[in-house]
């Protein structure tokens, strides 16, 4: 029989890519963050 | 203690995806920061030596090319993953250059326009269409003349003529691929790719393509997401955004292909029972492949092309346009965008293993090769021809 084990939450890299995107995107759009030198 | 026996194994240190997306890869975040440090140095050391190249030589009035921060980021990771190897404290770390790829894709849509994306997408779909038909059935063919197995034939030929390491692996789930000719076709799309970072720059400016052309056949040509922005950025800033358009219309037709080959094997009877379980739902099965961060990708570009539109000309969407970036703040995110590929670039070096070039056998290498070669060849042909008729 299988070994019960926790539901580990897990997102795909596209998910964490998206979420991390947005995220910087929202502190742009909020003026938090303001500039990002290149 | 000879050189190869000392280089890490990098199909294995080096998972095509980067964790989150790999279930046997539980890596803790603290785990990944020796590796991302790793890959802020080798990016920012070729940030450093193309400018200080470029002030040195024009300070000194020596003429010398003006050689990208990407191909130093390259060649440096090269050279570290191919003569001292990696320590494994840094591998997950490395791996992570999939995820920041994506999220340079995604920041990189504040930097087109909704209308721009519709317009070079449909374009891009219509030569995507063309090639896969034409590099498909060339690859097919090539496959059975160089008697390959028919798996391994349709995993060149998919990740060959679709979207790379993502086709292949999205494909082996479904054909029931075994794990040998997977680490085959991956090795051989990857040591191609490695091949076209340095062949399609030169092949552009021989034959003076303007930024837009190289940039949508870079796309649609390079097979891996990485390698194709790389090859796109290597010619210019400009042809790296349309290396990114094209790829990205080529990712988001990997859930099609990839139902088309599991409904033919499973035609066939060859489909394991799980991938004909799953063909039940063919929406469900073409959302689990379709590659999200396009749709994060629309949604910048979206909020982007909002603080572009001129409430005299759109009185119906006026109140919108607060939502929208200004244009400090596309600055702003354009540049995290470089940020993210600066990263992406030092991955794709320290990835790279010149051992596969010889390791995988000549068979699937040389089947790789030519697909590559024709596939190459008749984007070209089609971009071109796209160029004249629509001024890309």
């Amino acid at each position: 029989m299988p070994s019960k084990s926790h539901k580990k939450f897990s997102l795909s890299t596209d998910t964490w890519a998206v979420l991390l995107s947005l995220a910087l995107a929202l502190l742009i759009r909020l003026g938090l963050l303001k500039t990002v030198a290149w | 203690m000879s050189i190869s026996s000392a280089l890490p194994d990098l199909r294995e240190s080096y998972p095509p995806h980067a964790p989150g997306s790999d279930p046997q890869q539980s890596t803790s975040l603290l785990g990944l920061v020796p590796g991302i440090l790793l890959l802020f140095v080798v990016g920012y050391a070729g940030k450093f030596v193309e400018h200080f190249l470029n002030t040195y030589t024009k300070a000194h009035h020596i003429v010398f090319p003006n050689i990208e921060y990407v191909l130093w980021a390259i060649v440096f990771g090269i050279l570290i993953a191919n003569t001292i190897g990696l320590p494994k404290i840094f591998r997950p770390g490395v791996a992570t250059y999939e995820f920041w790829l994506k999220a340079g894709i995604i920041l990189l849509g504040a930097r087109f326009l909704l209308g721009d994306i519709l317009k070079l997408s449909g374009i891009s779909l219509v030569l995507v269409a063309i090639a896969f038909t034409l590099s498909i059935a060339f690859m097919t063919w090539l496959g059975h003349a160089f008697k390959l197995s028919p798996k391994l034939t349709t995993l060149l030929a998919v990740g060959s003529s679709v979207c790379g390491v993502s086709a292949i692996i999205a494909t082996q789930g479904a054909i029931e691929a075994d794990e040998e000719d997977t680490s085959t076709a991956i090795a051989a799309i990857l040591a191609l790719g490695a091949v076209s970072l340095f062949t399609f720059p030169l092949i552009g400016h021989a034959l003076h393509l303007s930024d837009h052309a190289y940039g949508i056949w870079a796309g649609l040509a390079v097979d891996n997401t990485a390698e194709a922005t790389a090859a796109g950025a290597l010619y210019s800033d400009i042809a790296g955004k349309y290396a990114v358009l094209a790829k990205t219309c080529r990712n988001a037709l990997i859930g099609f292909v990839v139902l088309f080959y599991a409904v033919q094997w499973a035609k066939q009877g060859l489909a394991s029972a799980k991938a004909n379980q799953q063909l039940q739902n063919k929406a469900a099965f073409l959302w689990k492949k379709f590659p999200k961060f396009v749709l994060g990708f629309l949604l910048i570009s979206l909020v982007a092309t909002l603080g572009t539109l001129d409430p005299k000309l759109y009185p119906h969407l006026a109140g919108l346009v607060p939502f929208g970036f200004t244009k400090p703040q596309v600055l702003a995110l354009g540049n995290l965008s470089r940020w993210a590929f600066l990263l992406t670039f030092a991955g794709v070096g320290l990835r790279t293993n010149l051992r596969d070039l010889f390791k995988q056998g000549a068979r699937p290498f040389i089947v790789g090769a030519l697909g590559e070669v024709v596939i190459a060849a008749i984007t070209l042909a089609l971009v071109y021809g796209a160029d004249r008729l629509y001024k890309l």
